[in-house]
């Protein structure tokens, strides 16, 4: 619409100086480029992306199996299953307790990690790639390597706190403290990046600032509380956000460490109950109205998010 | 004397910092450094209790086993793994650079409502498409091949937006000199362009190619034979069928598929931190 409305608008000046034929040749030439640069993309967008979400809404409402042939259209049925399951419900309360907890520990260390690494030290530069180094691993060489460290008997986490007084957790089999033990090897895994992020935050903010406070005679903590947290806040919450979002599709660290989501279901995530839905038991239909869900949940929160991320914006 | 009160607080606080990294850095290297010494050990010898870190009598025979082992095959997932995020890697810039030169660059009808579906995709998570997809790879018999780890994730919209971001911010005089040598679209494009991105097309490559190379559930979904898994599918697989038998081989499995990206992380490491920030993305 826009694009025609310039262009009638162009063709008033243009045709006095009697150019139409060729202005229109290059305007229809730019059309037929930038499609043809487009092309690539929209054809894999619309196959793989709008016919997909379209096929998924359509298959919400059927019941089907996958090695079965028949196929039944059941309305809302699936929905009203899902609702009334309580696994599922559980699973969601995992999932969110989960990137909750995992997205404040990793805004916490990373926080603190910044601020002590961008301190006038030597070394400085050491630690900040040392601290990226978990986040290179893949969530395959994470599970390996924290199902052992977390093994009640054997596990080197538990020999340590012995040191210090403690009695030996059972991090993975206890139903009550999973969720918090995987929370943990996530934000041991994953809080290099909110460090980098923030870094790069608190190189941005202004030198001034901070002699003013000085001369104010700010003492450390004042000057972080009322300077660089307010000025850090853009980028803390844009670490929360992607970082919620990230969490909340957890699968590998209950798929692997706690072997798919143990002890009994006390560590289903949303994903993890999609996955058994879906690719254990085969149901294609309830799998497809358990993704939509998935997609409401994060579509609610990742608004609440943005309002918080505009109000920032305002003030 | 406030000269020397200033001079001491500063170095307590130095102090502070210094140990605040140093526990931060054992929390760190604790687990790493507890597994490559627990891979050198004998199955025995990880079962004793009290546990012990360092082996007695270090052997290599879990590295040997691990490769050895007829049905754990690190090299073939190594390869796969790498032959599909660096084939998805290249797809991607493929086809999101010239469509983000077009929506940075050029006008044409339905700009603004493509770009507006665009936004609103992005809010729209991965699992939505999953089972669809899941679905037309299984009828065009896709399944387990390397088409089923590249195609469906091409279109990545986040890659467009960054490199759009990226492109509107190139002076146009640079284009001008194309122009002037009678170069049409293309020539811009391939001349002016993509010469000036060679730091945003890097970082973006570096953490597509991550994200690829670590992702876990849709590999695991489209592959099913040993021949075909990758790296994170495989070492999820060994961990189920050998953790209790053969713990020392599955500490060596993880340590040997961590050492591709250590080294390429020690050789690129200020890219890498750089592309962090500039992209936003953190490999996965």
């Amino acid at each position: 619409m826009a694009g025609i409305e310039t262009y009638q608008n162009k063709k008033v000046i243009l045709s006095k100086e009697r150019t139409v034929p060729f202005y229109l040749k290059l305007k229809t030439r730019e059309a037929v480029a930038a499609y043809i640069f487009l092309a690539p993309f929209l054809i894999f967008f619309s196959v793989f992306f709008i016919r997909a979400t379209i096929t998924s809404i359509r298959l919400s409402f059927f019941d089907w199996r996958l090695l079965r042939p028949d196929i039944t259209f059941i309305g809302f049925g699936n929905y009203i299953e899902l609702l009334n399951d309580s696994i599922w419900w559980s699973a969601v309360q995992n999932t969110l307790f989960f990137a909750i907890m995992t997205v404040i520990g990793a805004t916490i260390f990373g926080l603190a990690a910044a601020l002590a690494v961008t301190r006038p030290i030597r070394g400085g530069e050491f630690f900040r790639v040392l601290f990226y180094v978990p986040q290179l691993m893949s969530v395959g060489a994470i599970g390996l390597i924290w199902n052992w460290l977390l093994n009640t008997q054997f596990g080197t986490i538990n020999y340590f706190l012995s040191f210090f007084g403690i009695a030996s957790v059972n991090w993975l089999g206890n139903p009550d403290i999973v969720m918090q033990s995987l929370s943990m090897v996530t934000i041991w895994w994953t809080f290099g990046f909110p460090m980098l992020i923030y870094i790069a935050g608190l190189q941005n903010i202004p030198e001034q600032l901070y002699e003013a406070a000085r001369i104010d005679g700010a003492n450390a903590w004042q000057t972080l509380v009322y300077i660089t947290l307010p000025l850090l806040r853009p980028a803390i919450l844009f670490v929360m956000v992607t970082g919620f979002i990230g969490h909340f599709q957890v699968f590998g660290q209950p798929q692997i460490i706690t072997a798919g989501g143990g002890p009994g279901r006390a560590s289903w995530t949303v994903i993890i109950y999609l996955f058994q839905n879906a690719w254990v038991a085969f149901r294609m239909g309830f799998g497809t109205a358990i993704a939509m869900a998935i997609a409401m949940i994060m579509a609610v929160v990742t608004l609440i998010q943005f309002k918080l991320i505009n109000r920032n914006v305002e003030y | 004397m406030s000269v020397i009160k200033t001079s001491v607080s500063r170095n307590t606080w130095k102090i502070w910092v210094y140990l605040f990294l140093f526990i931060l850095a054992i929390l760190i290297l604790f687990p790493l450094v507890n597994t490559v010494s627990q891979s050198f050990m004998t199955n025995q010898e990880v079962n004793v209790f009290p546990p012990r870190i360092f082996p007695f009598e270090p052997t290599i025979q879990s590295y040997i086993q691990v490769v050895t082992q007829g049905d754990v095959r690190l090299d073939l997932w190594l390869r796969n793994s790498l032959v599909a995020a660096s084939g998805y890697t290249l797809l991607v810039l493929l086809i999101c650079s010239p469509a983000a030169y077009a929506f940075s660059r050029l006008n044409f009808p339905g700009k603004k409502i493509l770009f507006a579906i665009l936004m609103v995709t992005i809010m729209i998570p991965g699992q939505v498409t999953l089972i669809p997809n899941f679905l037309l790879l299984r009828d065009l018999r896709w399944l387990d091949t390397f088409y089923a780890l590249v195609l469906p994730g091409a279109a990545n919209v986040f890659g467009l937006f960054l490199l759009r971001q990226f492109f509107m911010q190139i002076p146009r005089d640079i284009e001008e000199a194309v122009v002037l040598d009678g170069g049409g679209y293309f020539a811009r494009f391939r001349h002016a362009i993509l010469p000036s991105s060679g730091n945003v097309l890097a970082a973006l490559s570096i953490f597509v190619f991550l994200g690829h190379y670590n992702d876990l559930f849709w590999p695991l979904i489209v592959t099913n034979t040993l021949e075909t898994r990758t790296l994170p599918v495989g070492l999820s697989i060994i961990q189920s069928s050998y953790a209790g038998q053969f713990r020392p081989m599955i500490l060596a499995g993880a340590v040997l598929s961590f050492i591709p990206i250590l080294v390429v992380f020690i050789f690129f490491q200020r890219q890498i931190i750089k592309g962090v920030v500039t992209t936003g993305m953190g490999g996965r």
